[in-house]
């Protein structure tokens, strides 16, 4: 054991002294991270350290209100690590010119009456003017500028949903009120109903009692007016008989005077009319009065008798009175009206992105790049490390001398190996602490869990390194032998870029590669933000590639130890 | 011992005893190193019988390990390590808690053994791997071609050490190619070529074997042309390449076999009529004679 510690303590010194090896396996990657992380930053649509966000030229033409709205939007989403920054322009051409001149990779215009046509309910479009070399700046900006506007979307959705079910909670008030009305108007006109019963009741009491009042009254009255009226007809009768009866007399008297005269005057006109008197017509005959006159005027006028007693009668019929109706009982049976459902969007719904691991929806592009060149300069550390070590120490003869000694034959390799992987792990460790210091990266719910992978390509790596020294004949074979083999592992199993952003069949190939499962598991870790749970299998498969990588280099080992150098 | 289908030892066998300094010789590729590894127990035989101590190499190679001491022919240390580091992490495999500063003080280099192996000389280097091998004073000593580039200061820093290991009661085989180191070190040699043991003993009784028994070296102004020693009975032209001994300051060594002594006249004769001849110098043949007359001349590269 004393044997095995000596040797990984000397590959360990060996290490720290080899300062290009260090660089290689520390420094290297922070710069090719770097390089990677701030270059292909776009790819990811985020803004690391806020240096590298596209710049969106806007020109507002509507007036206003819709351009600073997507502005607004847009300014929010590069705070929150989206790639777009808006630059306000005065015109189109200018917009145009931008583009044209691969100053800009696209350039969005909002057209005068935009506003106005979407608040019409008319189609509106907007303009984007793009340069599709620019291909992943285009796809950037127009999903950029799709969800600001499905954000604007969004919020007028929300407007009008609140707007709605405003409505729809004051139609409901008023439903309520209603039917708290109606209850309380069944209720008074039930009481009414009552109140109406009992007053027709009442009424047709007191006009009875009217009618009989009022017919005992009225016959009395009558009765003295009649005796009254009888009593003074017949003294105006008497008065007015006797105030004609003498000028009557004078006036009969006067009539036969007259005749008289009449009687002298025409037997004087016969006279005189002489010989002519023949000729003359008889005159006309005075009428005799008629002797009822004569008696009437000699006799007092008979007395008007009036009947002795009227009888009046009432009997007030209160039939046709309308009957006091009775109202059917009220059934607050409230009219179904249709209120409208609670709103949800419809038309446009907007997106809205949830993580189904509950992270976040965006990622740092170092959660992406920092696993990936880590494990990618892990392996090939590893190169260095135990292939060129191994190689180097036949070549040195360090390795047979090692041999020589009395010193478990095991133990030789093994303490490389167990060299290697603690290097490999500490390896990792100071990358992600670095990519946690310098570039924020996230280590998970659980940080140590990170460590599950970490181990297992450590393993993977030591072993898959050992695999390599043995395959290749010379120092000289291991770097195009094993960097190939590292870069396509690496390049496959999604360390350089999103597995996803492979095809299908090169997806299902990577699942050779331990650095797929390394991936999987970081990914799940980083970004996915899962629990150590999720580490579990990729590790499990790593350990599985390492175990397998060990007992071929194992088989193989045997048989290169025993060639000469 | 096989490798393949080759067979690269065959019927070797040897034995060094404790304070014996036995070296083994013979031209690249001859299966020297390849003895060594099977000794370092890091080649297993595929037949024969080793044993170290006692230790049974095929059945007990740890316990064999615990009584040898390996120095590669390559610098088998740590070059950017110091050398104190690589001491101590050799004695730390051997479980040994002291002695490290010892080894380092018996090769020169306890003064600068906290420098960087890789700012070390040539010398330096081999002296450091040859300290890594004493560490613990390994009852076997196992030695490929240590002193190969040093200069002769850490030649004799080396010789001193091992000599003084071998005088601890250390059984130490020492391969090599320098032939004079061989004949000044070694007790015994061991002669191997092509995987077979082709001659052994005494340096000096391997060199009194030899025949013809002396050597000319003649030093002419252009190389001689092929022939020219025509018939001379009991001369004999060796390889100019594989000249051996003194060397000349300018112009062309020509190394001749003779029997007898008399006959370098007739050697020198030959040779100015053909050419110009500067000096030639007369010589007791050595080891290294002895190596290309069993050897051959043909290159093993």
């Amino acid at each position: 054991m004393s044997s095995l510690a000596t040797i990984v303590a000397k590959d360990i010194r060996l290490l720290l002294r080899d300062r290009p090896a260090l660089i290689f396996i520390l420094v290297a990657p922070i710069i090719v991270i770097c390089v990677a992380g701030f270059s292909l930053a776009s790819l990811y649509g985020t803004t690391p350290a806020g240096g590298t966000a596209y710049v969106l030229p806007i020109v507002d033409e509507d007036g206003g209100e819709l351009a600073r709205r997507i502005e607004q939007q847009l300014v929010d989403g590069a705070a929150e690590g989206t790639s777009v920054r808006v630059q306000l322009l005065r015109s189109r051409a200018e917009a145009e010119r931008l583009v044209h001149d691969k100053r800009a990779g696209s350039a969005l215009v909002i057209p005068e009456g935009t506003r106005a046509a979407l608040a019409a309910g008319k189609p509106a479009r907007l303009l984007l003017y793009t340069d599709p070399v620019k291909y992943l700046e285009r796809l950037n900006v127009h999903l950029r500028v799709l969800e600001a506007m499905d954000a604007l979307a969004a919020e007028q959705q929300a407007r009008a949903v609140e707007e709605l079910n405003a409505q729809r909670r004051r139609l409901r008030a008023q439903l309520d009120e209603l039917a708290t009305s109606a209850a309380r108007l069944r209720t008074q006109i039930e009481s009414a109903e009552r109140e109406a019963q009992e007053l027709r009741e009442q009424t047709t009491r007191a006009v009875n009692a009217e009618a009989t009042r009022l017919q005992q009254a009225v016959t009395t009255q009558i009765d003295a007016e009649l005796n009254g009226l009888e009593t003074r007809v017949n003294r105006a009768i008497a008065a007015r008989v006797d105030a004609l009866r003498e000028p009557a007399a004078a006036w009969l008297d006067s009539l036969q005077q007259t005749r008289r005269d009449f009687d002298a005057w025409f037997a004087e006109l016969q006279r005189r009319a002489g010989r002519r008197a023949e000729d003359i017509p008889p005159p006309p005959v005075f009428p005799k009065p008629p002797p009822e006159l004569l008696e009437a005027l000699d006799e007092s006028p008979p007395p008007v008798e009036l009947p002795e007693r009227f009888e009046i009668h009432f009997e007030p019929s209160l039939a046709g009175l309308p009957p006091i109706p009775s109202p059917e009982p009220i059934e607050l049976m409230l009219p179904d009206v249709a209120l409208p459902a609670p709103a949800t969007p419809a038309a446009m719904p907007a997106i809205e992105e949830i993580s189904a691991g509950g992270g976040p929806v965006t990622m740092n592009t170092f959660d992406q790049n920092v696993p990936g060149f880590s494990v990618t300069f892990l392996l090939l550390g590893m190169l260095f490390g135990v292939s060129l070590g191994l190689l180097d120490e036949r070549d040195w003869g360090t390795l047979d001398r090692v041999r020589a000694l009395p010193v478990p034959a095991g133990n030789i390799l093994i303490g490389k190996l167990v060299s290697r992987f603690a290097v490999g792990v500490v390896q990792m460790i100071l990358l992600f602490a670095v990519g946690y210091a310098l570039f924020g990266i996230s280590l998970g719910p659980q940080p140590w869990a990170l460590f599950l992978p970490i181990a297992g390509i450590a393993f993977a790596g030591t072993a898959f390194g050992l695999i390599v020294a043995v395959l290749a004949r010379s120092r000289d074979a291991v770097l195009p032998l094993g960097s190939i083999a590292i870069v396509t592992m690496a390049a496959i199993g999604g360390c350089w870029w999103p597995i996803d952003l492979e095809p299908q069949w090169m997806q299902r190939v990577a699942l050779a590669f331990p650095t797929s499962w390394t991936m999987e598991a970081f990914n799940d870790l980083m970004i996915r933000r899962r629990g150590p749970e999720a580490a579990l299998v990729p590790t499990a498969v790593l350990l599985a590639f390492g175990a397998l990588y060990l007992a071929i280099g194992l088989v193989l080992f045997r048989r290169w130890i025993a060639r000469p150098a | 011992m096989d490798r393949g289908r080759r067979r690269v030892l065959d019927d070797v066998a040897f034995e060094v005893a404790p304070g014996e300094i036995v070296g083994l010789l013979g031209p690249n590729g001859a299966g020297k190193t390849t003895t060594l590894a099977v000794l370092s127990t890091l080649l297993r035989p595929s037949a024969g019988d080793v044993r170290i101590a006692g230790h049974d190499l095929r059945t007990d190679s740890e316990g064999v390990r615990r009584w040898i001491g390996r120095v590669p022919q390559e610098i088998a240390v740590y070059p950017t390590m110091t050398a104190r580091d690589n001491v101590r992490f050799f004695a730390r495999l051997l479980r040994l808690r002291t002695g490290s500063d010892d080894v380092l003080e018996r090769v020169g280099l306890l003064e600068r053994a906290d420098e960087r192996v890789s700012t070390y000389s040539g010398g330096m280097q081999r002296r450091l791997n040859l300290a890594c091998g004493l560490l613990g004073s390994p009852p076997v000593l196992l030695l490929d071609e240590p002193t190969v580039g040093v200069d002769p200061q850490s030649l004799e820093r080396i010789r001193l050490a091992i000599e003084s290991h071998v005088a601890d009661g250390a059984a130490v085989l020492y391969t090599t190619h320098q032939m004079d180191e061989a004949e000044q070190l070694c007790d015994r040699v061991v002669l191997i070529d092509r995987g077979r043991i082709i001659a052994a003993g005494t340096p000096e009784s391997l060199v009194a074997g030899l025949q013809p028994g002396l050597r000319i070296d003649v030093v002419t102004e252009h190389p001689l042309p092929a022939g020219w020693l025509g018939d001379l009975h009991g001369a004999r032209e060796l390889d100019a390449t594989e000249q051996h001994g003194e060397t000349a300051s300018s112009g062309h060594v020509v190394p001749v076999a003779i029997a007898a002594l008399d006959l370098a006249p007739s050697v020198l004769k030959y040779a100015t009529r053909r050419g110009t001849v500067i000096e030639f110098h007369i010589r007791r043949p050595r080891l290294y004679d002895v190596f290309l007359t069993l050897t051959g001349r043909a290159l093993r590269d």
